[in-house]
């Protein structure tokens, strides 16, 4: 029955100690503030296809016409992957910000080390759910407002001012097709997780 | 057309409902749901004949892409199937004791300084 056996694998590792490590940085934003082309300016950008089960939420918003009995639906993520170093894999994860998508959030930022809010200054309000959520989980945020080329200009306070934010999260200003722009947002998010590190072992720099 | 290509639409994806290739089942048969970075590798045990000729070529699929260290996330992209499909599958595996989840670091522990330093580091290299 050697057959059988022929498609079972060498393992590369036995009790298997990892070779790379896996993080988690979710980026988060209402539908078109930039989340897809953020990822894309730094990495391949693969679809994720999840088989949710239709909730209450999405009555009314999901057309259903000609499918009864349909009980669940198909979300699309996005998902992005950087290498750095030989042993580090920072996973970088689009989380759709609509409210109607909050029974995904929980599986979506179990254990990320923190997040990037996109926000697009004319639907600011897109990024209330997303803001609140993370702040109830107590994951490190920064907000990254996406300079859209036809957006109206505002301070950083005014901003700021009106997303109510806490005065330790970082907000910059970023253009999600950049790369070197996208580079700088996900350095302060790591600077900022940092900071919340209990101030026991070595400081980062 | 590839064989992989011909129940799949352009446009429309998969023309078979999602989880057909489970045999209807929703949830994971060990009742585990595996987080998106859970890495998982083949542990190279031969499975006995009779689990090997029960794998459907979906198992195979996902046997064949856990040779190397992989992420959840990792396979139900390249393997194109739904997160949970995936889930499923990989508990199936498990079972048999084909595959095995690499522990990546004690549960619980917080990224320590020094992993957020090499972040920060490889990020700036860029």
């Amino acid at each position: 029955m050697a057959s059988a056996r022929s498609d079972i694998a060498p393992a590369d590792a036995r009790a298997a100690s990892p070779s790379f490590i896996a993080h988690k940085i979710l980026i988060a934003g209402g539908f078109g503030s930039g989340k897809t082309t953020l990822v894309g300016a730094i990495s391949e950008v693969r679809p994720l296809r999840t088989e949710e089960t239709l909730t209450t939420a999405s009555i009314g918003l999901d057309d259903l016409t000609g499918v009864d009995g349909k009980t669940t639906t198909t979300v699309a993520l996005d998902f992005g992957r950087i290498t750095l170093g030989t042993k580090i894999v920072l996973y970088l994860f689009g989380m759709p910000g609509q409210e109607r998508f909050s029974f995904m959030w929980d599986e979506l930022a179990y254990g990320a080390l923190g997040a990037v809010i996109l926000a697009d200054v004319r639907r600011l309000d897109d990024c209330f759910p997303s803001v609140n959520y993370f702040e109830t989980l107590r994951l490190p945020f920064v907000v990254a407002v996406n300079c859209f080329d036809d957006s109206p200009m505002y301070e950083p306070e005014e901003v700021r001012l009106a997303l109510d934010l806490d005065a330790d999260v970082p907000l910059v200003l970023c253009d999600a097709r950049d790369v070197a722009s996208v580079k700088q947002v996900l350095i302060t998010l790591v600077e900022t997780i940092a900071d919340r590190q209990p101030a026991t072992a070595g400081r980062v720099r | 057309m590839s064989p992989d290509d011909k129940w799949r639409h352009r446009e429309s994806g998969p023309v078979v409902r999602p989880y057909a290739v489970t045999g209807g089942r929703t949830a994971p048969a060990d009742g585990d749901v595996l987080d998106l970075l859970t890495v998982i590798v083949a542990t190279g045990q031969p499975a006995a004949a009779e689990d090997a000729a029960r794998l459907t070529p979906e198992h195979r699929r996902l046997l064949a892409l856990c040779r190397r260290q992989i992420t959840l996330a990792d396979l139900a992209s390249d393997i194109a199937l739904p997160l949970g499909v995936v889930r499923v599958l990989l508990a199936d595996l498990t079972q048999l004791g084909a595959i095995t989840v690499v522990r990546q670091r004690p549960p619980d522990q917080r990224t320590g300084n020094d992993v957020l330093q090499e972040i920060l580091n490889g990020l700036r290299a860029l």
